[in-house]
């Protein structure tokens, strides 16, 4: 029988206990999330034969790149890989200066319409997707912008779940620090570039994360806006390959592997910023 | 070096609610002036509005002789310590203090000069890379203070600049504050809800309550002649006793009451024996006692109500024993009693 050790161990079982099955309820939930990904990423890596036999197996037979190298060469999946980078980069430094400006100014430039400008943004929030492609093709048409990046850019330039987000972090930053540098003698321009900013950068950080990835994974309005096959994005060119190569089953889940890969990049990448600055803003916004 | 004067000003916010009515008052050359009042009676907005923070609703502040009305903050030359400090938190303590000089366009050796020159006056020297959340709070107190001299402003406004420090270090920073005002011989205005904070750091104060000017004087004066009611209770502590005449004619040699006018007493002002034969004498019975120290403070029951008295008195006291003690005439303040101003006829 093993010896009683004290007040400690008595307290740090069940604490222990406890810790693990957290742990383990976690990393239950993190292989349910993973399986499908990594699933994926192995059937790309399957032979014709074995990736098309009804379900896939887990595991490769004889690993091999060649719906990889298949994808890459016939698929130009590097023009639509381009494409879709181009457009998620400009709309995410486009839209983070945006948000940056108008949330900063939202929250602490006093303003006439200030209120009406916020519920704006709130009401823009909730404004579907869907509503919006009729009106928006028809205006992007007579600009003749159709085919063009700046399409798929400038709609959502202004993001108002940015600005909003951005807004409610900045509302939890004291005015008096602003105030402080204004007694210094900085300009209102000197006051955002020198203070504001770099006391926003943890939520401009998660705003442009947040940002990257649905410009990455939008679907409907590129499918419209890019007629031209070799302006098209990825998830549109994905969706292509689908209905052209139903049957191949392994080039299919490399074309979305490719299309995975900058998303999970980018997460793993940030994911301490992101989480810090979403804990950081709910605190404090 | 410069005067302010704030010249009839009000301050009407946009949704309508007054903030200051009428407030006229001057902080001379090199004067350290103390603004005074309750929270919420307009004090730190007559701050703000000397800054350019925000702008008058109606009237005229002046600096240095200068309407400076519809200059910003960045034009007024004046240099202000906030309530909650607010250093940069991103900068360090070097950082913060040079960021006004950088600003200006000051050479970078000359910066580095100052900034270190500031930060030994301060006791900073190894704070310097230091950032605001590794600063204790005297610590921060002393870079926003550094933040303030090195703007090398005319007007120093302070808004609370100790409310947000512990009790000795407060009482440490006083010193160090009204030092500072000596050697610096700037003008300065220095906000404050704390009464005793104003009667010893101020050369002047100005009493302030419901966004309306209750007296301007100096502490002693404001301290032995109050202006009204409000003033008296709020200037001195444990606060000053209230009494009302008609009950204190009856004492015994109690001035004749008069209708409607209520009288004031400091609790330090009673005596245990009588200085003149002018005094006023009061008979009650003690109701507590708490000792502190050297002194006692009693609650007394008098026929015409309870009042605070602190006595220096060798003698043992115990409760419910009766006890007679004195004021001299000049110590009885006399109040209207429905206006609340001063009557000087009986005052001293």
């Amino acid at each position: 029988m093993p010896e009683p050790t004290g007040v400690a161990s008595d307290m740090g079982v069940p604490t222990r206990m406890a810790r693990a099955g957290a742990y383990l309820g976690l990393a239950a939930l993190a292989a349910v999330t993973l399986f499908p990904l990594l699933w994926m990423a192995s059937i790309a890596l399957m032979s014709a034969p074995q990736a098309a036999a009804g379900t896939p197996p887990l595991w490769p037979q004889h690993p091999t790149l060649a719906n990889i190298i298949n994808v890459i060469s016939q698929q130009h999946i590097g023009t639509y890989f381009f494409n879709s980078l181009v457009v998620a980069t400009a709309t995410t430094v486009l839209s983070v200066l945006v948000a940056g400006s108008a949330g900063y100014a939202l929250a602490h430039v006093g303003f006439r319409g200030r209120r009406v400008v916020s519920g704006l943004m709130v009401f823009g929030v909730l404004i579907p997707t869907q509503a919006l492609v009729l009106p928006l093709f028809e205006m992007f048409r007579e600009v003749h912008l159709v085919n063009h990046y700046a399409a798929l850019v400038l709609p959502v330039a202004a993001n108002p779940v940015g600005i909003l987000l951005v807004q409610a972090y900045m509302r939890g930053i004291p005015a008096e620090i602003l105030d402080a540098a204004r007694i210094d003698g900085a300009s209102e321009w000197r006051i955002f570039r020198s203070v504001a900013v770099p006391l926003m950068a943890p939520i401009l950080a998660a705003v442009s994360v947040l940002v990257f990835v649905v410009s990455w994974n939008e679907f409907m309005w590129p499918m419209i806006a890019m007629q031209q096959e070799n302006m098209q994005t990825l998830p549109v060119a994905l969706a292509a390959i689908d209905r052209e190569h139903y049957q191949n089953i392994g080039l299919m889940a490399a074309a979305a592997t490719i299309t995975m890969l900058p998303m999970v990049c980018v997460f793993v990448a940030s994911q301490r910023y992101y989480l810090r600055s979403v804990i950081a803003g709910s605190l404090t916004g | 070096m410069a005067t302010v004067e704030i010249e009839h000003v009000d301050k009407v916010r946009p949704g309508g609610q007054a903030v200051l009515h009428d407030v006229s008052c001057a902080a001379r050359d090199g004067e350290l002036l103390a603004v005074v009042g309750p929270s919420g009676c307009g004090k730190s907005t007559l701050l703000r509005l000397v800054a350019g923070l925000e702008s008058v609703t109606v009237g005229v502040i002046r600096i240095g002789g200068c309407v400076v009305n519809d200059l910003p903050p960045q034009r007024r030359d004046v240099a202000m310590v906030f309530q909650s400090h607010a250093l940069y938190p991103h900068m360090t303590v070097y950082e913060n203090l040079a960021f006004g000089l950088r600003v200006r366009g000051t050479a970078r050796r000359e910066t580095d000069r100052r900034v270190r020159q500031v930060g030994a006056r301060l006791g900073l020297e190894a704070m310097l890379e230091r950032y605001p959340r590794e600063l204790s709070g005297g610590q921060r107190q002393r870079t926003a203070l550094g933040r303030a001299m090195l703007r090398d402003a005319a007007v120093f406004l302070l808004d609370e600049p100790l409310s947000s420090l512990d009790v000795p270090l407060r009482a440490e920073m006083r010193r160090e504050l009204a030092e500072l005002h000596r050697s610096l011989g700037t003008t300065m205005i220095y906000v404050t809800h704390d009464q005793s904070e104003a009667l010893s750091l101020g050369q002047r104060m100005v009493v302030l309550a419901g966004g309306r000017v209750q007296q301007i004087d100096t502490p002693v004066d404001v301290y032995r002649r109050p202006a009204n009611r409000f003033v008296a209770g709020f200037v001195g502590w444990p606060p000053m006793n209230f009494l009302r005449a008609e009950s204190l004619a009856d004492m015994v040699g109690a001035p004749a009451g008069e209708a409607g006018v209520e009288y004031g007493v400091r609790p330090e002002c009673f005596a245990a024996q009588p200085g003149g034969p002018d005094d006023v004498q009061f008979t009650g019975r003690i109701e507590r006692i708490e000792s502190q120290g050297g002194e006692w403070y009693l609650e007394l029951a008098l026929r015409c109500g309870r009042v605070l008295v602190r006595l220096r008195l060798e003698q043992a006291l115990t409760v419910g024993e009766p006890l007679r003690l004195w004021v001299r005439r000049a110590d009885l303040h006399t109040f209207d009693a429905t206006t609340g101003q001063r009557v000087e006829s009986s005052g001293r």
